[in-house]
């Protein structure tokens, strides 16, 4: 991985959505870069605000109910939160992709691969018909699909589920993308093709230097491919490692908690600490720390902040008094 | 709402659970070469297709008293389907399921009635199968009512009970399934399996919807339970991590069959049909550190739809020790040598 300056770098991004009860802050204050050639991982539990925060990259959170409430988005000298939609269209799709858990999401079940896998590069890249073509096959050969020349006559709804996977993938990397955002790409995937979809992912990577935002609930997953990984919680990103570092010394409690809680494949466990209680609602959301209710280490002065991300030793940075204190010392 | 452990037990007020011709000795439930066939037809309607979906293809384990055998392999390879034969909810093409010796398989829905008592179901989604319109009291008693067990205030005291065994609070009797979080409807769904006082309690994919650090409350409590209760769960999931904490014993399935069967250290630690080692190796760990030495065994291709029938081994098409035997012949469970455990496996090449 090459530390140069960043490809993308988020500051201060917050996301609301307006419900009949309450404004909820799904994402409040999120900031991190992307390097080029990396694989970051953003993990936490459904709700906290993963998807919504790439959504807000993308300039597709969707407008009411949603809205950004503030922050920036620096992708090569401008701010992605200032561009109007037709700038967006010319970034998305040819500069940054994304990849979700339901290829059908992404697909047409109305065209068959090839048409959309063409109609992607002819707009994008201004290729001729039968260069777009041959490019299509090569790119469904390149996701390990064979006898592509034949399946590009196919439609979405004629591949596996696995397959559709890499259909999808194949689409998002045809216009080589700087940035490919993969929204829990194998979550509903077994986990044999899990495994053949990461490989994909990670061999893509080293060929073309594409930089990956990899959002999962599943630390497996985030071991397996991730450089650097942000936890968030409850709209927040409570810690920021590289993935060696978080996995062997996690400091926030929240991070600790989730390991803790995991059954290991790898080695046998007696009774897994649970962490007690449920995420906040971020509609009506706690004083001071949000993980605050559930955490084993709260003192008092939990309640009067929520605590911004502090660097502490370098390149582990942590949102939680405790942790920033024990440092302090 | 409470999520500590439950307190103390107290004593049920329903009798204890027996049912007609049980035979003491017998395993709680035995499952001998069962087979679940669907029919389908597809095609046009000029040139029809016929066949049937082997979902179940010859089928045979054991649970003991106090024991979790969990059934793990990919969508597809007939987990649901093994649970919904063995509490009758579809019919076997052939074998049999005998819960403390006595044959289900032929008993029509009046003579199950008392069997229906011995063996609970608790499924992936609670939500899916709790009704919206019942309260939470309602929902745990209703099996009570069902089964004549209790009723007015003896069913509701036994409910109170149920729910402080699954650490619900009582305070939530009345309210509805909409108003509680997944791990929380859960609880009701494990505390309605309870009511009827079963010996064995089939768990389909019971934590897969939930996040890791609620997942982690539903297990203990499922283990906490099975101490306290004496209760033998199947339990079926895909994700082998989980199984690995929970399971006594482990039977991995492809094509509606068992490829290995053992206790569940032994299949972890010497994965041993080709199936199992490429199933396992594929498992992601959270230690990066791990991560990058493990040997990875990729498989190609997906599983197949489970509609050819097979004469020899399921698995042979994929598999990478493949020999001409394993086509025409399929292979029987054997022992594996050098194991103390109890760990078979049915593969010509290995074992
Ligand atoms: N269209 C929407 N309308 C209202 N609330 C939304 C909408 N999309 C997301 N949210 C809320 O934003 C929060 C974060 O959601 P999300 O980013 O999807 O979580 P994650 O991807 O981490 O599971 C959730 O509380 C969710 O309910
Ligand atoms: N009612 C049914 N009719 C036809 N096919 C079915 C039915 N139920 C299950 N199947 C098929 O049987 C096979 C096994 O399914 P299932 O038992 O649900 O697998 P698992 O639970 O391991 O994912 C699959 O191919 C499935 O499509
Ligand atoms: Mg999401
Ligand atoms: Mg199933």
């Amino acid at each position: 991985m090459v530390e140069s300056t960043p490809l993308l770098k988020v500051e201060d991004l917050q996301v609301s959505f307006k419900t009949d009860e309450s404004q909820v802050r799904a994402v409040r204050g999120v900031s991190f870069e992307v390097y080029p050639g990396e694989t970051v991982g953003l993990v936490g539990e459904s709700g906290s605000g993963k998807s919504v925060t790439n959504l807000a990259l993308m300039g597709l959170v969707p407008k009411p109910p949603g809205r950004i409430d503030g922050g920036q988005v620096h992708y090569q000298g401008q701010d992605l939160l200032k561009l109007n939609d037709r700038q967006m269209q010319s970034i998305r799709g040819r500069r940054i992709a994304m990849i979700f858990q339901d290829p059908m999401t992404a697909l047409n079940p109305l065209m068959t691969v090839g048409q959309q896998l063409t109609e992607m590069t002819r707009l994008h890249l201004g290729l001729g018909r039968k260069e777009a073509h041959r490019q299509a096959a090569e790119m469904l050969e390149l996701v390990g699909i064979s006898g592509a020349e034949k399946r590009l006559r196919d439609y979405p709804h004629q591949f596996s589920g696995g397959m559709r996977q890499r259909v999808m993938i194949a689409m998002a990397l045809s216009c080589e993308p700087d940035l490919l955002i993969a929204d829990e790409p194998t979550t509903a995937l077994d986990v044999t093709i899990q495994a053949q979809i990461l490989d994909l992912l990670r061999d893509l990577q080293q060929r073309r230097g594409t930089s990956i935002i990899m959002i999962t609930h599943d630390l497996g997953v985030v071991a397996e491919i991730c450089h650097r990984v942000l936890v968030m919680y409850a709209g927040r990103v409570v810690e920021k490692a590289d993935a060696q570092t978080l996995f062997a010394d996690p400091k926030h409690p929240y991070t600790q908690g989730l390991l803790r809680s995991l059954p290991r494949f790898d080695q046998s466990s007696d009774t897994l600490e649970a962490i007690p209680g449920q995420p906040p609602d971020l509609g009506n959301l706690p004083g001071g720390c949000s993980f605050r209710p559930r955490c084993p280490l709260a003192v008092d002065a939990c309640q009067s902040r929520d605590p911004e991300l502090m660097n502490l030793d370098g390149r582990h940075e942590v949102a939680c008094l405790v942790a920033q204190e024990a440092v302090d010392v | 709402m409470s999520e500590t452990n439950p307190s103390p037990i107290q004593s049920p007020t329903v009798a204890p659970t027996s049912v007609p011709g049980a035979s003491p000795a017998a395993p709680l439930l035995s499952v001998e070469d069962l087979r679940v066939q669907f029919p389908f037809s597809r095609g046009s309607f000029l040139s029809p297709q016929r066949g049937v979906i082997r979902a179940v293809d010859g089928l045979s384990f054991d649970i003991n008293k106090g024991e979790t055998l969990a059934l793990v392999g990919e969508s597809g390879c007939g987990k649901s389907t093994t649970a919904r034969a063995i509490i009758n909810l579809v019919h076997p093409t052939s074998g049999s399921v005998r819960l403390e010796g006595v044959d289900i398989t032929r008993l029509g829905d009046r003579e199950m009635m008392p069997y229906r008592r011995v063996v609970q179901m608790v499924f992936q989604d609670p939500f899916a199968s709790l009704n919206p319109r019942m309260t939470v009291g309602s929902i745990i008693g209703e099996p009570l009512a069902v089964h004549g067990l209790a009723s007015g205030k003896d069913r509701k005291l036994e409910v109170l009970r149920l729910m402080d065994l699954v650490g619900l609070n009582p305070r939530f009797l009345n309210r509805y399934p909409h108003e509680f979080s997944g791990g929380q409807r859960q609880r009701i769904g494990i505390a309605r399996a309870l009511a009827v006082q079963p010996k064995l309690i089939l768990c389909d994919e019971p934590v897969s919807a939930l996040d890791v650090s609620i997942q982690a409350q539903i297990i203990n409590l499922l283990m906490d339970l099975q101490q306290r209760l004496g209760l033998s769960y199947l339990f079926i999931a895909h994700d082998l991590s989980v199984v690995r904490h929970i399971a006594t014993r482990v039977g991995v399935m492809y094509l509606g069959r068992l490829v290995e069967l053992g206790e569940a250290e032994s299949v972890y630690s010497h994965p041993t049909h080709p199936y199992t080692e490429a199933l396992l190796s594929a498992v992601p760990v959270p230690d990066p550190s791990k991560a990058a030495s493990r040997q990875r065994i990729r498989l190609e291709g997906e599983v197949p739809t489970p509609d050819r029938e097979h004469v020899g081994c399921s698995f042979a098409d994929r598999c990478p020790l493949v020999v001409d035997k394993c086509r025409f012949d399929r292979p029987v469970h054997r022992q594996i040598s050098g194991s103390e455990k109890v760990h078979t496996v049915a593969c010509w090449e290995r074992g």
